[in-house]
């Protein structure tokens, strides 16, 4: 079994429960054994690096200071936000080694940094460190009859001097991840566009109108629910879904998964513990396209199932 | 109104360069980053503008513009950037001189903004972590704008979207350390 290093991120509390718990799900499932950072910090944010630059790599120094005492080589992280500002202020400090020790020293309590710690996004992870071939091995519930616009937004994989993972323009990681579920992923051209992030709550018609164009492209590649791998592109696209719907006089009827979430339900594993009734937007008809579900498909079918897929991959 | 022709070194330009790690003579003005910004239309200056104004030492009209406040640091820009300048570092620097020399933009949305990312910080300071309920609330308060949302929340707190409550991390002290000796650096640049 292999172990990590994990930071969920405050959103992992509140509106990504979701996303933390099928994580820790499909983990389990993949013999990853998870190891919470004790006593974590906020990363920041948006609003550290917007309001303070010796902030902006404060908060998330003393995580990876702290993450440095457990024994693991890999962080993953799942909020796109939290991985980017870990990895900026990681970036940064492996090459101004004077900076880190300043910073290490002026301001953070918990010791010295040596940046022996790799961050990564859990998409990251999971397409780099899992690969397809196991993702796939695991399969007992094909989402075949499903298909998929996967959204990246903008943090996941730019700046590619800083993520230095997938294309910063047209990335494809989660798309062949859904794909080895046995799902479609559509072609969208708005796979990268931002949603408007954190104007949610300031200046909302930003993100009403960005999101409205990100859920008008999903609609038009002809899928039936979008995947990501975000917590504020999620609550952006579900939970402003019925504003936006209503400003632009359309219904786009479009749930939004976390890709963890699918992975979840491809792996037979219950659909109630998946969390979907946090969702605003009903998921039935996208989860419709795959079939009738079984209700307890883990204690009828695993063990059939379970073969049936291995000898699909052989 | 901008005043061009002066004779002075455009100090301005290399404290840009300094504290961006960007160098912005590299603009040629293509405009790549304007038609490819997602708020460009909501800026006083897009980016290209911006760029140009640096060149021409306008401290005044760069740190007094909405349009650091409105960039999202999705660099979608400098990724297409065929001059590869890192502008969302650029717009960064601003930002912080502006703030650390106390430019003040005052209209409503950069006020908002701000306020947004205040209470946030606010937060982090008091508890360690975000607690999105109370950011919600407080900006809604601080902005007068009570009812803004309202419809989104029974459902929200209902379906357990957002939680009633933060729990906070035990080392509070040293976050709270994190903050004063931040504040401390911070007058130090300016």
């Amino acid at each position: 079994m292999k172990k990590i290093t994990y930071f969920p991120g405050c959103s992992a509390h509140g509106t990504s429960k979701e996303f933390d718990e099928t994580v820790k799900m499909v983990m389990k499932r993949l013999d990853v054994q998870l190891e919470e950072i004790p006593d974590w910090n906020c990363c920041g944010a948006t609003s550290a690096h917007t309001m303070s630059e010796p902030l902006a790599y404060a908060l998330p120094l003393r995580n990876l200071i702290l993450a440095e005492k457990l024994d693991n080589t890999t962080m993953a992280i799942p909020c796109a936000s939290c991985y980017q500002r870990m990895k900026v202020t990681k970036t940064h400090l492996d090459h101004n080694p004077a900076l880190s020790k300043d910073i290490a020293t002026t301001i953070v309590d918990e010791g010295s940094y040596q940046g022996k710690v790799a961050v990564k996004s859990m998409l990251q992870y999971c397409y780099e460190d899992i690969g397809l071939e196991a993702i796939k091995s695991k399969v007992t519930r094909s989402l075949a009859g499903m298909k998929l616009a996967c959204y990246y937004g903008c943090l996941l994989t730019r700046p590619k001097a800083i993520t230095q993972f997938d294309s910063p323009e047209y990335p494809m990681s989660m798309d062949h991840i859904v794909e080895a579920l046995g799902a479609k992923a559509t072609e969208f051209d708005y796979k990268t566009e931002c949603c408007g992030a954190s104007f949610s709550i300031s200046n909302t018609e930003v993100v009403i109108s960005l999101t409205g164009k990100i859920l008008e492209m999903a609609k038009e590649s002809g899928a039936h629910a979008l995947v990501v791998a975000c917590p504020l592109c999620q609550s952006n696209l579900d939970m402003r879904q019925p504003q936006i719907e209503k400003h632009n006089g359309q219904k786009y009827d479009l749930p939004v998964f976390y890709f963890t979430q699918l992975m979840a339900l491809a792996f037979g594993m219950p659909e109630k513990e998946l969390m979907f009734k946090k969702h605003i937007v009903p998921v039935e008809g996208a989860l419709a396209q795959i079939g009738k579900i079984d209700p307890e498909p883990e204690k009828v079918k695993k063990p059939v199932k379970a073969v049936e897929a291995e000898s699909e991959v052989i | 109104m901008i005043t061009l022709g002066t004779q002075e070194k455009n100090t301005f330009l290399a404290d840009v360069n300094r504290r961006s790690g960007a160098n912005v003579l590299e603009c040629y003005q293509c405009g790549k980053c304007v038609s490819t910004c997602p708020v460009s239309g909501y800026m006083d200056f897009p980016p290209r503008e911006i760029m140009q104004l640096i060149k021409l030492g306008q401290r005044n009209e760069v740190y007094m513009a909405n349009s650091t406040w409105f960039c999202l640091t999705c660099s979608a820009c400098s990724g297409r950037c065929p001059r590869e300048i890192e502008i969302p570092s650029v717009m960064e620097a601003i930002r912080h001189m502006a703030i650390e020399e106390q430019y003040v933009n005052s209209s409503a949305k950069v006020r908002s903004i701000r306020k947004f990312h205040n209470i946030f910080l606010d937060m982090i300071r008091r508890y360690g972590r975000s607690y999105e309920l109370r950011l919600m609330v407080e900006h809604n308060i601080r902005t007068r704008d009570l009812f803004k949302d309202v419809t989104l929340a029974p459902a929200a707190l209902l379906k357990g979207k957002i939680p009633l409550l933060v729990k906070p991390v035990k080392s509070a002290q040293s976050i709270r350390r994190m903050f004063k000796q931040a504040e401390k650096l911070e007058k130090k640049q300016s």
